[in-house]
């Protein structure tokens, strides 16, 4: 189970003069489609019983915040926090995680989200697939595990598929596979019991190439757009009238 | 002279991505697309130099698709590996990427080519923002975004093409049991020149009636926010604008009980004119709009039909 520590993108405030994100001053969470895909993972173990254990991988990790992930029901952390990884990329991630994935013993799922909360790559799941040769399926909304079997109902833009797949499989999840519950304090106690290994870059014997990124960063900046921003007032069909009137001014009516 | 190549389904992706080839002054290009595109004129006038065509494209798994590109892309000088920002070629470059040890970068809306030097922007941080990134290994495997570029077109010319078969890979992967193909309607929606656009603002699925009604007073297209298509299903996926979306950039956009979070307003930025019918004062929606409107949606869209008939009594 993958989750990543990223910004709050919702209340992100960034710098006036350069518009570049105040990253620093950032709330740290968990992955939006990473909690859905933990919660998808917790209710498999809590049917079918076995374990969750979760991975990530950062530049500055906080134990606090990947807690949250225990909190939600998962069992044990493995995780590596390397300022080298802050230049990280897909490529980088990618090759560090599966290498921790392997730290962490055999396993029969492995969840990610279809995509990052922070860069929404939407790369890690096929990745994992082509570095570990375990078959992936994206995109999930659904899944039904039976056997050594696990059936995912999944959307493309244009077509929904289902798939059959003899474990070990991984499989990206999409917002919608789980709804995440709100851990009871009883599920934060517990969590702060269990427990959390941090694993260092170096004892994953990645060759330097692996952890060269092939990606550089070069600036991030507040997309700024400039609307008008006319508040139109009064009762309903006044108003209408006068959005009709205004859109025509504007000539973007036809007719 | 370094080669690129364009991977599309899709005969409207195919001419965008050779604009994006031509918007940086890359000549010699070829094309790995379904066989079903082999006969369009329109393909005919791009100037490419050979095309590889693929029997039963659509129905290919992302490993089968990966196993023939890289074959194709192994050991010719390719600089540049095109696909439209859409599912399939995400994860088919995600994973050619991966095993080719090679850069891949998915949603990109702008690229630069100066003395070598690859420099593409995307979005990130949920849509907010803008990044710039260099990239530094060959052959890139890009998708864009909304390509929006016309190509340059050439005489018609003769092209060579390669027939691949369908493709099929040796490895274990999922099997496909049923495909629901649902209703298309992104590329319509890509066209348009208004849009209307729903989101959890409509109580019911046959509320969706009175947006219907709307759009057919104004000739628009339909639209929704992610929850609408995704978590409801009132709509189909295709017409969901966004980040995770389409993006769309009509003359008017309607956004009827949709809050503007980032993920859906990133979609739609490149509109003309944003109108925002929200209840809520406070919705993000507001701030993104040229005209705004804080009336409940089921007395202003019945006011707004009828100020829209009264303009041309005519119509409706
Ligand atoms: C990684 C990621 C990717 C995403 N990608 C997308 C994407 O591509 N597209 C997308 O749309 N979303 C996307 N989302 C989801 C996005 O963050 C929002 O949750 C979503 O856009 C909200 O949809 P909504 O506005 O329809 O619903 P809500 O946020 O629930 O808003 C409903 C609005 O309707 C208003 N309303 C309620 N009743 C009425 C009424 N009677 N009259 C008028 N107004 C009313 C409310 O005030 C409210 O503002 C993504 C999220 C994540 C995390
Ligand atoms: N650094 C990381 N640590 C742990 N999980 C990650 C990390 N980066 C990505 N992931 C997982 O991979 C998914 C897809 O990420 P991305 O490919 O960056 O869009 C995320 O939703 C996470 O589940």
């Amino acid at each position: 189970m993958f989750v990543k520590q990223v910004p709050d993108v919702s209340t992100l405030e960034h710098d006036p003069s350069s518009l570049a994100p105040r990253l620093d001053r950032a709330t740290l969470r968990l992955g939006e489609s990473d909690i859905v895909a933990l919660e998808a993972a917790v209710r498999i173990k809590e049917e079918f019983g076995g374990e969750v254990v979760v991975l990530s991988a950062g530049a500055e990790l906080n134990e606090l915040v990947l807690r949250e992930a225990l909190a939600a029901g998962a069992d044990r952390c493995l995780y590596v926090s390397d300022p080298v990884l802050r230049l990280a990329d897909s490529w980088v991630t990618s090759n560090v995680l599966s290498r921790l994935s392997k730290k962490a013993g055999d396993a029969e799922i492995l969840f990610c989200g279809e995509a990052s909360s922070d860069s929404g790559n939407y790369q890690l799941g096929p990745r994992l697939s082509e570095i570990l040769s375990i078959p992936c399926v994206t995109h999930a909304l659904k899944i039904e595990l039976s056997g050594s079997v696990v059936r995912v109902k999944r959307a493309l833009e244009d077509r929904v598929e289902n798939l059959e797949c003899d474990l070990p499989v991984i499989i990206t999840a999409s917002l919608e596979l789980a709804s995440p519950r709100l851990p009871s304090l009883l599920m934060i106690r517990a969590a702060s019991r269990k427990p959390m290994t941090r694993v260092e870059l170096s004892e994953l014997g990645l060759q330097e190439d692996l952890i060269q990124p092939q990606v550089e960063r070069l600036t991030v900046k507040l997309l700024k757009t400039s609307r008008r921003g006319v508040v139109l007032t009064g009762e309903p069909d006044a108003c209408a009238v006068k959005l009709v009137e205004a859109l025509e001014k504007e000539g973007v009516l036809r007719g | 002279m370094k080669r690129s190549l364009i991977v599309a389904g899709e005969l409207e992706d195919v001419l965008g991505l050779r604009g994006v080839l031509d918007s940086v002054g890359l000549e010699y290009a070829e094309a790995f697309v379904p066989d079903r595109l082999l006969g369009e004129r329109a393909v005919e006038t791009l100037g490419l130099k050979k095309i590889y065509a693929v029997e039963r494209f659509d129905e290919a798994q992302s490993e089968a698709l990966a196993g023939a590109l890289r074959d194709l892309v192994t050991g010719a000088d390719t600089l540049l590996v095109l696909a439209p920002s859409r599912k399939m070629y995400r994860e088919l470059f995600a994973r050619v990427g991966q095993s080719l040890a090679s850069a891949c970068v998915n949603d990109c809306t702008n690229i630069s080519l100066e003395e070598g030097k690859l420099v593409v922007e995307r979005p990130t941080l949920g849509g907010g923002y803008v990044e710039s990134l260099e990239v530094k290994r060959f052959p890139a495997f890009l998708t864009f975004q909304p390509m929006g570029r016309s190509p340059r077109r050439r005489d018609a010319t003769s092209i060579e093409v390669v027939k691949l078969g369908a493709v099929t890979s040796g490895r274990r992967t999922p099997k496909l049991l049923s495909v629901e193909v649902a209703e298309r309607g992104g590329a319509e929606l890509s066209r348009a020149k208004v849009v209307v656009s729903v989101g959890r603002g409509f109580k019911k699925r046959e509320d969706l009636r009175l947006a219907e009604e709307l759009a057919r007073l104004l000739g628009a297209e339909l639209a929704c926010s992610r929850p609408i298509s995704s978590d409801l299903g009132w709509m189909p996926e295709d017409r969901h604008v966004g980040l995770s979306g389409r993006w769309i950039s009509p003359q008017l956009y309607i956004a009827i009980g949709i809050s503007g979070q980032v993920q859906h307003t990133i979609g739609v930025r490149g509109s003309k004119i944003i109108v925002a019918v929200n209840s809520d004062p406070s919705a993000p929606i507001h701030r993104e709009a040229d005209y705004s409107v804080t009336h409940d949606l089921y007395q202003f869209i019945p006011a707004l039909i009828k100020a829209l008939r009264e303009r041309s009594p005519s119509r409706g």
